[in-house]
């Protein structure tokens, strides 16, 4: 009986210090974009398939690179910024992502780079093919597949970072944010969930001091 | 059972344990947390459930047609919801200003006054049995009115309700499968309470939600069989979970050969041992849970429908040869096996969309976690598995003891796989598993719960229960930060 209490307390301390960690964290924010729409579908690419875009512009401090992609079970994905013939930054996203964007985490970058070329690639043959999204572009401008043959447009990139506020700053706004959009919309709203989680958590906690006891 | 009991059903509820009562009840406060942490509609296929909840209620018929054209009230709430942005772009939020809500509102408001009725157009919902819809029609015209977003949260409610019934039925279920460690039925239902993806899918309106609970009945009810034996009553109310489910979701069929074996099974073994007469009560269950099947065959066949009717849409046409079709199922949950066709390159379809989806995948299948949890989760399922596997070590002797039983859990569990995998191949290779969702695999959740109570009943009687409260916490970490990963996605 008493392992399961001291269990449990170390277990709701870890919860709460977890918490309080994730709090303290800034959330990946987007750093810049290349200000492409992705409003349309430029291409479907066939598995195996890549492409690269020039004229980019890779800000300090990125993180992860967010392509506009789409899968219903993505295979992984490899992405390279590339300035001339140097590699800047480059990253994997594993297989079994689904939407229509994907984000590739990628080693920090020191120092903005621009101009830089940004290439993406699907490296695995039969995989699901990858719908590209962004906007028209005349051809010297647009997106070019590994043979080098230009897509339609150019696809929306953004490029993601640390932000400056952490989730703890972020909580006020958070908490305006998840009032709205929603039936009987109020900052109630995010209190009862708060409660009901903090009931939720009581009862487990009540059930499994009384129950876990042989 | 005794003859009190089967003389008052009452006193059959009343003798479920506190226990199961507040485990079913953290699992209702985790669907209704789910329930307004979820934008609306951000859940799959909500808005075609929706569609037929409103057609169904408001004219009393079922929709028509699998096309997506919704409603105009529901297709203008979606976009006033921006739907159609933030669908499958994670880096888009909820509506964000209070602009944004004023025109919601309004919107809402004047939607209140269009005089069109149903919609008979509910995509992908079209096809499936009404009884979810029915039940959900009840809340849908409590809110009447109010706004679509008021109908939609309180039948978002009622699902929240079903999960309770899952976790009472898990316990249960637990109860009945292992009876020797009472504290391992608590840790088996809290786990399935809190679990993330139970919570998500029962705070939206999906007939999933409900499809779990009377999966979890029927679990519970075959175990109370198996255990006690097939009485009248008992098989009477077992025909009648099994006809709830099939009237609840298409998938349903996925576990009913596997409960026609449980039947089999009993009349063998009452057969063996009360002669002729002991075939009568399985063959009750049988007729009963068969009977909607039945009927909708026969006033298909009668109104010139075809056998299947509007089912039909969703079954759709084989393609390719049965050795292929065996092939992909195959790897859609297992490894590959050497010399044949590679149908899932670069993916290991266990890992990549079974387990990381059960961890996390939700909204639109579009949230997910940084990649480390993954790697943490799986380090921490194999720690369970390995428990779980001693276990089966240990309790083999009782094990074998069971084996009817568990071939019937199995053909159950094969029959959920291959269902789902065989509905996959109608679209592959186009898609490479378009119903790769772990939520489609929710439904043999009682079974889980019994691996789980296993495994922590193999760290041994010392340790045993404090490893069951490391686990059950295990899973409150897991919901509580899927719920804050939910809210950085759409509210962040």
């Amino acid at each position: 009986m008493g392992g399961v209490r001291t269990a449990l307390v170390a277990g709701l301390t870890l919860i709460v210090a977890a918490i309080a960690i994730v709090l303290l964290q800034s959330p990946l924010t987007v750093l810049a974009s290349n200000s492409t729409a992705a409003g349309e579908r430029l291409a479907l690419t066939a598995s195996r398939a890549g492409a690269c875009q020039a004229g980019e512009r890779l800000p300090r401090d990125t993180l992860a690179i967010r392509l506009s992609l789409g899968a219903f079970t993505g295979s992984a994905v490899t992405v390279k910024a590339i300035a001339g013939t140097r590699v800047i930054a480059s990253g994997e996203r594993g297989p079994g992502w689904d939407g229509h964007t994907v984000t590739v985490p990628v080693a920090a970058v020191a120092h903005a780079v621009s101009p830089v070329r940004v290439c993406f690639a699907s490296p695995v043959a039969g995989g699901e093919p990858l719908t590209v999204f962004g906007s028209r572009s005349p051809p010297a401008l647009a997106a070019r597949s590994r043979r080098g043959e230009a897509l339609s447009g150019r696809l929306r990139i953004e490029y993601l970072g640390r932000g400056s506020a952490s989730w703890l700053a972020l909580v006020p706004s958070v908490t305006r944010h998840m009032a709205l959009g929603r039936a009987w919309s109020g900052i109630w709203v995010v209190f009862l969930v708060a409660l009901l989680m903090l009931a939720a958590t009581i009862a487990t906690s009540r059930l499994i001091v009384r129950e876990l006891h042989e | 059972m005794n003859e009190r009991s089967a003389q008052a059903p009452w006193l059959l509820v009343r003798r479920v344990p506190t226990a199961a009562w507040v485990c079913a009840l953290v699992a209702c406060l985790n669907a209704i947390c789910w329930s307004f942490l979820t934008p609306p509609f951000e859940v799959p296929d909500e808005p075609d459930h929706f569609a037929y909840v409103k057609q169904l209620a408001e004219t009393g018929t079922r929709p028509t047609s699998s096309e997506e054209s919704l409603s105009r009230e529901e297709a203008l709430a979606l976009r006033a919801l921006r739907y159609p942005q933030v669908r499958l772009h994670p880096a888009t939020r909820a509506i964000f200003s209070q602009a944004q809500q004023r025109r919601l509102d309004e919107q809402l408001q004047a939607l209140g006054q269009l005089p069109e009725k149903g919609s008979s157009q509910a995509g992908v919902a079209t096809s499936e049995p009404p009884l979810y819809y029915a039940l959900e029609a009840v809340p849908y015209l409590l809110g009447s009115n109010g706004t679509l977003l008021d109908r939609l949260q309180l039948m978002r409610l009622l699902s929240a309700l079903m999960a309770g019934a899952t976790a009472l039925f898990t316990f249960m279920f637990v109860h009945e499968a292992l009876p020797a460690a009472r504290w391992a039925w608590t840790v088996a239902a809290l786990c399935v309470a809190l679990s993330p993806l139970l919570g998500f899918m029962s705070g939206a309106v999906n007939p999933d939600a409900m499809l779990f609970a009377v999966s979890a009945a029927l679990f519970y009810c075959l175990a109370r069989a198996f255990r006690r034996g097939l009485t009248r009553r008992s098989a009477i109310v077992t025909g009648l979970v099994i006809a709830t489910g099939f009237m609840t979701k298409l998938n349903f069929a996925g576990l009913a050969p596997g409960a026609l074996l449980a039947l089999l099974v009993l009349a063998v073994r009452g057969a063996r041992g009360g002669g002729r007469g002991a075939l009568r009560a399985p063959a009750i269950a049988a007729a009963i849970g068969c009977s909607p099947v039945a009927l909708f065959l026969l006033s298909n066949a009668l109104s010139g429908h075809g056998a299947f009717g509007i089912v039909a849409s969703a079954i759709g046409t084989m393609h390719g040869s049965l050795l292929a079709e065996a092939n992909y199922i195959w790897q859609l949950y297992l490894p590959r096996l050497p010399g044949t066709v590679n149908d899932f390159p670069g993916l290991f379809p266990a890992r990549d969309i079974w387990f990381d989806g059960y961890v996390g995948r939700f909204g639109w299948l579009d949230t997910f976690f940084p990649a480390w949890v993954y790697t943490l989760a799986s380090v921490l399922a194999g720690l369970i598995a390995c428990l779980f596997a001693r276990a089966l070590v240990v309790c083999r002797t009782l094990l074998r003891e069971h084996a009817s039983e568990l071939a019937v859990y199995g053909a159950m569990t094969c029959g959920m796989l291959v269902l789902v995998g065989a509905d996959s191949y109608l679209v592959f290779p186009t898609e490479l598993a378009e119903f790769g969702q772990a939520r489609y695999l929710l439904p043999l959740l009682p079974l889980f719960g019994a691996v789980l109570a296993l495994a922590a009943r193999a760290a041994g009687r010392r340790w045993g229960p404090m490893v069951g409260a490391l686990m059950v916490l295990l899973f409150l970490a897991h919901d509580v930060f899927s719920q804050l990963q939910v809210v950085a996605r759409y509210y962040g």
